[in-house]
């Protein structure tokens, strides 16, 4: 029994990772059809916000060290700010290109990110530890579990809360579903299309901060490549949850990182290196099922 | 008239080749004074982070033996190419630095981004060097009859970690954790699988494979933490940097037991990660910590910072400097820098000694088989040399081509 409760929470804990990114994906591709592939690059971005540039096998940790009152909001900020910076530097010209030629630049964008990192803090993977008290165990239900993974999951929930309140109540967030609706109908009702643009950028950015955050808490390690495979997760987890759907998107990522943690457990040794085989053979499976995807947005449907 | 036109054309010609030609092998024979090392290794790009520490090392040697009056009398003169961490660079930066007129071409530390310069060195009938590469692939079973790597194979890294642990710690029952990203990690869990069942009454309780971007191993560690009893030792085939996280995750799971992996996780720069760690053992060809049995391990040290400004980051500084050792006693003893003949000098060592071990090449393996170690345990945070080990048979070739 704990061993399914353990099984139960690692699908969770990973799942929530894979929730976060897609949702940092999903809410900008909802507002401008834009599928920002620089999203796994800003996430390595505001890690190696906590050190000092140093080409040094060694860390210098530098905001790593705030305490984290301060350190949290800090992370949040460099990542709204790096990403409301490339709206305004880069995605902005391409507002009336076609999404494959946005979808070209955000590469071009992750690639200039991640090679300033390399200038900056050489390919050395560096070390950090963040929060060591995560780190313990606690019982839970019977089971020894990381405390990481149980905050990992309740900050996940709290921020999916926060983020339906926002969209649902206030005023910028009926803006954002009406722009995510129907862009141009809403511009023509008054909503201004860069505020609304800017404002996705900045909450996606804070998402990848918050997703980089519990990436080096958990592995402890700094890397240049860091964000990639979240990024290609998350990017899956958009597309079978349906492009454009929030809620589909989080679905996804949830489906996703259960799907994998349960392929790790039932493969026979010999094909569990292959585990992503089969996860990636479900996910090709889902698609054909469901060509849109598990949810369709509203506005992809009128889309034909 | 026309026609001694032409004659008179063809000899001026003649001449002006034979001019040109003597010209050149006049800049020739003026260069033919030195003895050129090329390094055909990255300067930007990702392996620049692991290839400059080893090369920096054989800079170190060729430095000492120039300044003791260099090798056949002659200087050694070093030139460079940078391969930019790509593998059509590299073939071009082969090729580049034996324009420059190379005697040896030292590749890239990694057999897939060291193989295309070694290809080129191969084909231009140049001994090659790689870095520190640890696959039997690096040398001739890779590249050709001419090539070489300095460092030790990665399986004998996991064999000695399972007869260390044997024999030293009591260790009985092992679990077995591959990370499935590269021929290395393989390479460590296959010494491991080939030395265990040769101790007697050491079991394998379990297996299991991640991969090295893995965000989380909890599954992974769930089914550690099913087992009936935790094993006595867990063999960790990874590297950096996946390696830092399932240690990291393994340790905040409460599992304790001994953990055993290959040379690639050694220094300390990232056991910030993990600041308490303990029972954590890796093998290495010497000491960067200062405390390594052979004094001129940490004169070696010394050296190095000197001239790099900081100490060693990790053991794969030094097969740079065995490199350049071995390369050059092989030629001192050919007489001359020709390939075939320092290749068959290179082969004729047994247990040749060098600071950083003994070091044996065959004309079947330009590898180690089988090699000495001192073991290195990081006890709360802090690593150090607890003692050294030799594994008693070296594994037979056939055996490492099979995997």
């Amino acid at each position: 029994m704990t061993e399914i409760i353990q099984i139960i929470i690692d699908a969770l804990s990973l799942g929530s990772l894979y929730a976060l990114g897609a949702l940092g994906i999903a809410l900008i591709f909802g507002v401008m059809r834009l599928v920002n592939f620089a999203h796994g690059d800003t996430i390595a971005f505001c890690v190696f916000a906590l050190l000092w540039p140093s080409i040094d096998a060694a860390a210098v940790v530098f905001a790593g060290h705030l305490p984290t009152v301060l350190l949290i909001p800090l992370i949040l900020l460099i990542g709204a700010g790096l990403s409301v910076l490339s709206e305004i530097i880069v995605f902005r010209r391409f507002r009336k290109a076609n999404p494959a030629t946005m979808m070209i630049a955000s590469f071009a964008l992750g690639f200039v990110i991640r090679y300033f990192l390399l200038m900056l803090y050489s390919s050395r993977p560096k070390s950090i530890n963040l929060w060591e008290s995560l780190g313990e165990s606690i019982g839970f239900l019977g089971a020894r579990v990381p405390l990481l993974q149980i905050v990992t999951v309740a900050i996940t929930l709290g921020i999916l809360g926060l983020l339906t309140l926002f969209l649902k109540r206030s005023r910028y967030g009926l803006e954002m579903r009406a722009a995510a609706e129907n862009f141009t109908m809403a511009r023509m009702l008054g909503v201004r299309a860069n505020r609304v643009i800017m404002l996705a950028f900045a909450l996606s950015g804070m998402l990848a901060a918050t997703t980089g955050l519990i990436l080096v808490t958990q592995t402890g390690t700094v890397d240049i490549q860091m964000g990639a495979s979240v990024m290609l997760i998350a990017f899956i987890a958009t597309v079978i949850g349906g492009l454009g759907s929030l809620t589909g998107a989080v679905t996804a990522g949830y489906l996703i990182g259960a799907a994998s943690v349960l392929m790790q457990v039932v493969l026979p040794l010999d094909a569990r290196p292959f585990r992503d085989a089969f996860v990636y053979g479900a996910v090709i499976v889902t698609l054909i099922w469901r060509p849109n995807g598990l949810f369709v947005a509203r506005s992809a449907k009128q889309r034909v | 008239m026309s026609v001694s036109g032409e004659t008179i054309m063809r000899h001026l010609t003649k001449i002006a080749f034979g001019m040109l030609m003597a010209g050149l092998s006049l800049g020739a024979s003026a260069q033919a004074a030195d003895i050129v090392v090329g390094f055909a290794t990255a300067s930007s790009g990702f392996m620049q982070a692991y290839d400059k520490p080893a090369q920096d090392a054989a800079l170190i040697r060729i430095d000492e033996i120039n300044k003791a009056g260099g090798l056949l009398g002659r200087q050694i003169k070093v030139v460079t190419a940078d391969t930019k961490t790509d593998r059509a660079e590299g073939a071009k930066a082969g090729l580049e630095v034996i324009d420059k007129g190379a005697d040896l071409v030292i590749v890239s530390c990694d057999y897939d981004f060291g193989s295309p310069a070694a290809l080129a060195a191969e084909a231009a009938g140049k001994i090659s060097m790689f870095l520190c590469a640890e696959s039997v692939k690096a040398g001739i079973q890779g590249v050709g009859p001419h090539s070489f790597s300095a460092s030790i194979l990665a399986a004998v890294q996991g064999a000695t970690m399972v007869d260390w642990s044997y024999n030293k710690k009591n260790a009985r029952t092992y679990y077995r954790l591959l990370d499935t990203w590269t021929e290395y990690n393989k390479g460590v869990c296959d010494g491991f699988d080939w030395q265990l069942p040769k101790m007697k009454d050491a079991k394998l309780v379990g297996s299991d494979t991640f991969k090295n971007e893995d965000t989380s191993i909890a599954a992974q560690i769930t089914r550690i933490k099913s087992l009936p009893k935790p094993p006595d030792a867990i063999m960790l085939c990874s590297m950096m940097p996946g390696v830092v996280s399932a240690i990291k995750q393994i340790r905040a799971a409460g599992i304790t037991s001994m953990i055993l992996n290959g040379s690639s996780v050694d220094g300390s720069y990232w056991l910030s990660a993990t600041p308490d760690l303990s029972d954590f053992y890796v093998p290495v060809q010497g000491s960067i910590y200062g405390d390594d049995p052979n004094k001129d391990v940490t004169v070696f040290n010394a050296k190095y910072k000197a001239a790099t400004g900081g100490d060693p980051s990790s053991q794969y500084v030094y097969p740079g400097y065995v490199l350049i050792d071995v390369w050059a006693k092989a030629v001192a003893r050919a007489g001359t820098t020709d390939a075939d003949a320092v290749t068959a000098k290179l082969e004729a060592m047994k247990d040749e000694p060098t600071l950083f071990g003994p070091r044996t090449f065959t004309s079947e393996l330009h590898h180690q088989n089988k090699g000495k170690y001192l073991i290195v345990d990081v006890n709360k945070g802090k690593p150090s040399v607890v003692g050294d080990w030799t594994i008693a048979e070296p594994i037979p070739l056939s055996y490492l081509l099979k995997q």
